[in-house]
Formats: C-alpha cells, structure tokens, sequence
C-alpha cells in the first residue's frame, strides 16, 4: 500500500535522508533502526508531511503530497513520543478528536453517532472506558500513551506511523502497546511503521526491518533476516554479542 | 438541565449581576428597576443622560473589552499550546503603546484629531508588532514553533516598551499621560469605542468558535495536530492575526489592561473543560464582567478619584490567579 522509493528530504540545503526505498504492505509491521541521527524521524516527518522531500511517495499508487492533509489524516495516523499533557481534555474529548479527519467543516464539525461509537469502540477496546471522564492532565504517562493509541486508533486510518512510542514507558506499558498494535494488523489489511530505540523491541513488534546509517539504507528486509554483522558495524556494539549477554543475565532471575 | 448547561445559566446571571452593579453603582446609586427604566425610556430625565451617556456605553466597553482580551487570550494559549501565551506577550500591548505614545509626544493627541488619530496609532501599533513577531519568528524558524514566537514576541515587547519609555522621559510633558494610558481606562469614552468593538468582537469570536475544533488539536502541538489531518502553520498564522486585530482594536480605545487575557482563559477552561467550543464563549463573559467589576472598583474604591482599571485588574487577577493554581496542585 505505501511506496517509497529514492527518497530525500532535510531540513537545510544539505539532506539528511538520502535515497531511502521501502514499502508496506497489509498486514505488515516494519521498524526503522539506526543510532541517534541517522534519519528515521526525518523520514517520518516527511511522510507526515512536516517536511518537503524528493523522490516517490505513494499510497495505493497516489502521490501522498498531492493530498489535503485531512486526506491524509483519514488514511495515515501518528503516534508520537509520549509528552505532558497541557490542556485538560478529558479522555473522552481526546478520543474523540481522533474523527477530526473525518468529520465536516465549520458548522457541520460536530461529530456523529458514528463517530462517538467509534470512540465509544477504541476506548472499550484498549480498558479506557470507566476513565472517559478524567482530565488528561492527571493520566500517568503509559495511561497517557494509551489514551493516544485510541485516539489514533478512533482516527480509523490504515496506516500508524510510530515515532518512538514507547519512549520514558514502563516495560508493561510498552509491550502492552506492541501487543495492541501486533492485534490491530491483524487484520492484514492495516500496517504499522515505526522508529524504534530499544532493538529488542523493535524486533518484538516488527516482522520488517529497515536498518539506516547516516541517512541511507544499509538493509531493508525480513527481520529474521537482518544480518547481525550489520547491526554491529551500525550501532558500533557488538549487537547480538551484547543481546545473548543480556538474555543470559536475565536467566538467573527466577518467577 | 444539562450540566454544562446549569452552569452556562450561573454564568449568565453572573453576567448579568455585574452588568447591573456596573450601570447601577457609582456617585449615584440607581436601582436595577430604575436602571431598566432609565434604559427602556422612562425615569427622570437626568438619570436617563447619566446612564446612557455615561455608565451604559462605559460599561459596555468595559464588557466588551474585557471580553475581546479573554477570547485572544484564550486562541493564543492554544494556538502557541503554551497555557501563559497571551496576546500581550506577543507585542500588542507594547506596540499599541508605543504607536499611542508616539502619537501624544507630537502632540497631534490634543483636540478633535486626536481621538481619532489616538486609537488608530493604538491599533496600528499593536497590529504591525505582531506581524513584525511572526515574520522575526519566522526567519528565525520557518516553522513557527511555539518557543520561537513567545521568545521572539517578549524580545520585541520589552524592545518597544524601553522605547516607550525613552519617549516619555524625553517627553516629561506627556509623560504622566502617557502612563495613564499604559494602566488603562474606561472614563468618558462614550459609545464610539462600543460601536466598533463590538462588531469585530462579533466576528472574530464567531470565525474563532467555527475553528473551535481546530483549536483544540492545536492544543497537542503542530506535529499531532498535522497528523489528525490540519494544517497548523497556515491556521495558526491566520488565527494569531485575527486575535492581533480583535486585542489591538481593544487597546486602542481604553489603553492596556493586563491580566483579563491571561486569567479569564484558565478559569474558563478551568470551569467549562477545555473544549473550545464551550470555553471560548466562556471566557468571553467572564472576561467581561471581570472587567466591568475591575472598573467599577476602579470608579468607586477611592472615589472621586480614579484608580487606573489596569492597576485593579492586575490587583484582583494576580492572587487570584495564584489560588487557582495552588488548588490545582493541592489536590
């Protein structure tokens, strides 16, 4: 469903994503990996449409800039890394502006029946119904989170972009969100990309690797497939080496 | 009665109590009932020229004021999803005073040409400063984010206040005029500054209202905002400029009165929940009879004298402010 190829973007003159390529298809989990500046969130951004970029961009075979940005809100949703909540909707509230793609203009924004079922349907889903009436403001920051994956869910889109999720979470809260998200592609007909800091996660939710190095593909494939020599070269650990040490210390720990 | 509705009745006839102590109270007391009378053509004839030359068209710019600076304030926290942005902050007060001053130390304020010429400087000023803070930002940051503007904004303010008060040192003459006017007033304004405010209040409160769910996915920020399917860029440009219109039209005619843009906000929100499309028009009345009420203590605190509206407002709203905040945090 969603197509890149040959794409650059970046802030100044210089880009910072160069010639990135890969795809997504229905059902499909892909993580986007690399160490600290090598472009992921860039590449998000762009997709968004934060940013200007160069290079193909499609969605079912529609160049994804050509759209209105509520085109695009109705087909591609954003979790985002979790922040503080300044303004103290209610859950419910917040929810609910999930349908703003949806809904009509001016005078005919209010939402309707079936988009407060729909709220009503990604709230009940993710354990958040008893909490609809409390203030955002006073959410921990894994409710928060969660509050934000029904929000993004209750937008319906066939595609959540992940810019680092599970960022300052509990490990509960974050393989709760990998799970969630494992569910809603179930569907096969739905995709989720996303950045990802914590390797182990990302190998956790993803079936799809994409592995970036200063702004270019160092490999883009299967995740039983990325190659381990990669990943060392990249991150400049010795990455499996380190993972089998970390698994082995965990054995100790009984429970 | 709904709930939100219950409340939105409370806030009428809080409206509508400070509206009546407005008109009513000051070096005459007048009754409700002979205010009504007095406003629908009956009573005696110079309690009818007192209160429709005098109290009724202050009030009402008091109202409508108070009103204007609540609704800016309150699109300018969300627009800059920073809860202490206020219009103010931006360099309308400051520019508004500075074209104002500029205006009285030439001495074109005198006479008929000046109350004309004096709150077009005002409003002129206001609104050019603001557009001088976004197109700085900007420059600085193609995007406009939030940090950018309020920096840029409180940068260009304390600039032009210090020129301000170049101005008037230089000019000693004018010197306690201009400081009057910097505190802010109501008195002998007449129905003029009324007839135009109130239009463009309506307007604007009206093109706010209609983009009150866009305001809200404003409130996460320009990255989540475009992610939910807006453009925040060119809605937040076009939203700061209308509040630079509505607050520069409100300064113009009775001067800088702070606080009512950042207080009435919070407690609006605070009361009817963050939605804008209740706490928008929520604002604009508590805003309002905040104001009404600042003026009339104003008026009659240490009467026959004056005490600037600005100086209450300030008085009144800072511990005020205060109290809301720290039972926030009590709880």
């Amino acid at each position: 469903m969603l197509e890149v190829r040959d794409l650059t973007c970046g802030y100044g003159r210089e880009p910072v994503v160069k010639n990135v390529s890969f795809s997504l298809s229905g059902g499909q989990r892909l993580a986007i990996i690399g160490p600290n500046g090598c472009g992921k969130t860039t590449l998000l951004r762009a997709i968004t449409g934060a940013l200007p970029s160069e290079g193909t961009m499609e969605l079912d075979g529609r160049d994804l800039r050509s759209m209105t940005a509520r085109e695009r809100g109705r087909r591609i949703a954003m979790l985002h890394q979790t922040s503080l909540a300044g303004f103290s909707y209610t859950v419910w509230e917040t929810v609910l502006m999930g349908r703003f793609p949806h809904l009509g203009r001016g005078l005919f924004s209010a939402p309707g029946e079936e988009d407060r079922r729909i709220a009503e349907e990604c709230l009940r889903k993710l354990d958040l119904w008893q909490e609809r009436d409390r203030p955002i403001t006073e959410l921990s920051g894994g409710q928060l989170q969660r509050v934000m994956l029904a929000r993004t869910f209750a937008q319906t889109p066939e595609i959540i972009i992940l810019d680092e999720p599970t960022n300052h979470l509990d490990l509960k809260y974050q393989v709760e969100l990998v799970d969630e998200l494992r569910l809603w592609t179930g569907d096969k007909k739905r995709a989720a990309a996303g950045v990802f800091h914590d390797l182990d996660l990302a190998f956790d939710f993803a079936d799809t690797v994409l592995l970036m190095a200063g702004g270019e593909t160092v490999s883009f494939g299967p995740a039983d497939k990325v190659n381990g020599g990669d990943l060392s070269r990249v991150f400049g650990i010795d990455v499996p080496g380190h993972m089998r040490e970390s698994r082995e210390r965990w054995r100790g720990f009984g429970g | 009665m709904s709930k939100t509705g219950g409340k939105f009745a409370a806030l009428g006839l809080f409206a509508l109590v400070a509206l009546m102590l407005g008109v009513g109270v000051g070096s005459v007391y007048i009754s409700p009932a002979g205010v009504l009378a007095a406003i629908f053509g009956g009573g005696d004839e110079s309690t009818r020229t007192l209160i429709m030359s005098l109290r009724l068209p202050r009030v009402t710019l008091a109202f409508l004021t108070g009103a204007a600076l609540s609704v800016g304030g309150t699109v300018m926290q969300s627009a800059l999803e920073n809860p202490l942005a206020s219009p103010f902050g931006l360099g309308v007060s400051a520019g508004a005073g500075l074209g104002a001053t500029a205006v009285m130390v030439t001495g074109l304020a005198g006479g008929v040409m000046g109350a004309f010429l004096l709150p077009v400087a005002g409003f002129a000023g206001g609104l050019l400063t603001v557009l001088l803070t976004l197109a700085m930002a900007r420059a600085f940051d193609r995007r406009l984010t939030s940090v950018t503007v309020v920096l840029t904004g409180m940068v260009i303010s304390l600039f032009f206040s210090a020129i301000m008060d170049l101005l008037s040192a230089m000019n000693p003459d004018y010197a306690q005029r201009i400081g009057l006017w910097q505190m802010g007033s109501f008195a002998a304004r007449g129905w003029r500054g009324a007839l135009v405010l109130g239009p463009v209040l309506a307007v604007c409160l009206a093109i706010f209202i209609g983009c009150a769910r866009e305001l809200d996915l404003l409130t996460f920020g320009d990255e989540q905002a475009r992610s939910m399917g807006m453009e925040p860029d060119r809605v937040k440009r076009r939203l700061i400029a209308l509040v630079a219109v509505l607050t520069g039209t409100a300064v113009a005619f009775s001067g800088i009165i702070g606080f009512v843009d950042l207080v009435a906000p919070h407690v609006a929100r605070r009361i009817f929940g963050a939605e804008h499309r209740r706490s928008l028009p929520a604002a604009a009345v508590l805003g309002g009879s905040f104001t009404v009420l600042s003026d009339l203590v104003a008026r009659t605190a240490a009467a026959p004298r004056e005490i600037p509206v600005g100086a209450v407002t300030a008085l009144l709203g800072a511990p005020f402010f205060m109290y809301i905040f720290l039972k926030k945090r009590g709880r």
